[in-house]
């Protein structure tokens, strides 16, 4: 058990500053992912804990302990791989016995914890095979347990989901989580998945070519997003975006682009204020796009022409133009309509966010 | 079914006319009396010539001095190709002309590498360095009986060339290996000495059996660069030259056949065992 306190964390390649100012505080068993496109750092980051790669500049402490100069084997940490990294010499028992054996465990103790991690994870029947007579989830397993009987202070997990097919992706993200419940080690978890970082992460750490965006609980990222790219990086469909220009006085102000007025709640009024004139992102969810209807308010009602529907059973997925602006709408499923059929769609104006267009941070 | 025996055809009958038949044909021969030298056609003798070849010290001589060296020069390939190996699997300045430098003795052509390699050791030209290789060669003859120079020039060249052929060829290897699998054990184990031994070669087994195979194999036949390297001078036989003598020289085509077969099924033992070992049927099962 140990917190992980990364200090102004650099890493520089020879030509590519991979890792930027990165200062992140996991806690003591928290479960932290980092997330973002390739190339955006986070693995980096990851194999800086692990002792895999050199750190650049800044500080790395687990526990009490600065570890820059000590070795990976002696960081008490343990790390799962997104292709496994089983060794096909080994039996199942002698790959997860490996890391003890290494480390001059008593024949005894290593053969209970194996027997533990083999309990926990379903794999008992598995212990005399060779990886190569494992399914891709099987491996997995293997892997984990491989983390798990170290009893290490950190888990480090580099995308151990990716080579897996979708539905077990489910359900061994599932599987983690409850292991993470019931081990309470601190774990830091690598990702390009967004769904994997919202449904796993305690907290989720997006970043993007070095940086760190946005650091935050799920929801919080997902409804208070810092900038446009975290905003339209978590969630699926991803959140429409508009250019917009702030009309208007203060009563009545309105965000106006070419086929699209949409206006402004007076609970916003305050903070757009000064950009009145001025071109800003506007920023809709899909879900909070709806088929007007009765109750809504004129200000917050635009038209739109279908483009395409993509009924997905629980719900329909509406692609609409309204003017120049591709816009997703996520609609009941009992909506029945043709592309090219007009239709009046209604935001819901409490949720609708805006960006700055030159630091397209929040306002 | 008649379909598939027909599309094999062409492969069966290469196969029958180039390996095949000339196997069998020396088999046969090494049964007879077969000589230009005799009148009348080849003699069925029975196993005679195997019988002749057992009594024959210059025989055990060559078969011991074959063995040795295909052992000797086998391990010392096999050490230094892992050792360059494992220098280039790593990135670092230069790393091209290290690479360069390393496969430059295979890649030249064999005659450039075996006369540099002659003039090294006995220079054309008179001085204080000529003078000195010509002492070497006399005291290592000396001290460990005539022909001990010879050998070891063509041992070292045999090492020199083919360290870096199989330094390159294992390199490839190191390369096939997901890097994971290496990092892992980085976790888990801070000596390099048994990281290499529990990890890196036997993730690496495929390749060195295959790479003492292609070894053995060439050593076994490595008649040219002998007879290159000491102008036809033969003053220690392996079972090349000595085969080669008796056949070419001596004209007694039974006895050379007989020669040249007898180490057949050492070495199809020594390739059996190598091929299980890089081609492992449990793994190959799942």
């Amino acid at each position: 058990m140990a917190q992980v306190l990364m200090k102004d964390l650099n890493k520089k390649y020879d030509e590519v500053h991979a890792v930027k100012d990165v200062n992140l505080h996991i806690r003591d068993k928290e479960f932290v992912v980092l997330v973002g496109p390739s190339g955006c750092g986070k693995s980096t980051t990851l194999r800086m804990v692990a002792g895999l790669e050199e750190i650049t500049a800044g500080e790395i402490a687990i526990g009490d302990r600065v570890v820059n100069d000590l070795p990976p084997k002696d960081r008490d940490i343990a790390m799962v791989f997104q292709n496994y990294a089983l060794y096909p010499h080994m039996t199942v028992y002698d790959n997860m016995a490996f890391g003890l054996k290494m480390r001059k465990f008593a024949k005894a103790e290593i053969q209970k914890r194996v027997g533990e991690a083999a309990e926990i994870l379903g794999i008992h029947d598995l212990l005399k095979r060779k990886p190569r007579q494992l399914s891709g989830g099987q491996r997995q397993r293997v892997a984990v347990g491989r983390a798990i009987v170290r009893h290490p202070q950190v888990f480090l997990f580099d995308e151990p989901l990716s080579n897996l097919d979708a539905k077990l992706r489910v359900q061994m993200r599932v599987e983690l989580k409850r292991l993470h419940d019931r081990l309470e080690t601190t774990a830091i978890y690598v990702t390009h998945d967004q769904v994997e970082a919202m449904t796993l992460g305690d907290r989720v750490v997006v970043m993007k070519d070095g940086w760190i965006q946005q650091v935050g609980e799920p929801l919080e990222l997902y409804t208070k997003p810092a900038n446009r790219f975290v905003a339209g990086f978590i969630g699926s469909p991803a959140m429409n975006f508009a250019d917009v220009t702030i009309q208007g006085s203060d009563g009545t102000m309105t965000a106006q682009g070419t086929g699209l007025k949409v206006g402004i709640p007076p609970s916003m009024a305050g903070r757009l204020a000064p950009y009145k004139g001025q071109r800003v992102t506007l920023g809709i969810r899909p879900e909070d796009l709806h088929i007007a209807a009765g109750a809504d308010q004129a200000p917050y009602v635009f038209d739109a022409v279908v483009d395409v529907v993509e009924p997905l059973g629980s719900e329909i997925l509406l692609d609409v133009k309204a003017g120049p602006n591709s816009l997703v709408a996520r609609v009941e499923p009992s909506v029945r309509l043709k592309v090219h059929d007009g239709v009046r769609l209604a935001v819901n104006p409490e949720r609708l966010h805006f960006f700055d267009s030159t630091s397209e941070k929040a306002i | 079914m008649v379909t598939a025996y027909l599309l094999l055809a062409p492969a069966v009958l290469l196969l029958v006319v180039v390996l095949a038949y000339p196997v069998g044909w020396e088999a046969w021969i090494s049964l007879t009396n077969l000589s230009p030298l005799n009148d009348g056609g080849a003699v069925f003798v029975g196993l005679d010539n195997y019988r002749r070849l057992a009594g024959d010290a210059d025989f055990w001589r060559a078969a011991v001095v074959t063995v040795a060296f295909a052992a000797l020069t086998t391990l010392a390939k096999l050490a230094l190709g892992v050792a360059f190996a494992l220098l280039l699997a790593r990135p670092f300045r230069g790393r091209a002309l290290v690479f360069l430098a390393v496969f430059l003795p295979w890649a030249y052509p064999a005659s450039v590498s075996v006369i540099g390699w002659y003039w090294t050791l006995s220079p054309p030209i008179p001085t204080a360095y000529s003078a000195f290789m010509g002492h070497l060669k006399i005291s290592v003859d000396h001290a460990l009986g005539t022909g001990a120079w010879s050998f070891l020039a063509v041992t070292l060249f045999n090492i020199w060339r083919g360290s870096s052929f199989i330094g390159v060829f294992l390199l490839a290897g190191i390369n096939a290996v997901p890097p994971e699998l290496f990092e892992c054990a980085l976790l888990e184990c801070r000596s390099a000495w048994r990281r290499f031994w529990l990890v890196t070669v036997p993730l690496l087994r495929p390749f060195l059996a295959l790479a003492v195979f292609l070894s053995l194999t060439t050593a076994f036949a490595d008649l040219a660069n002998v007879w290159l390297l000491t102008a036809g001078r033969v003053v220690f036989p392996v079972i090349g030259t000595h085969a080669y003598w008796l056949a070419i020289k001596a004209g007694e085509f039974g006895a050379a056949s007989a020669l040249s077969l007898v180490l057949v099924p050492f070495l199809l033992a020594v390739l059996a065992l190598l091929f299980k070992a890089f081609d492992p049927p449990d793994e190959a099962r799942a």
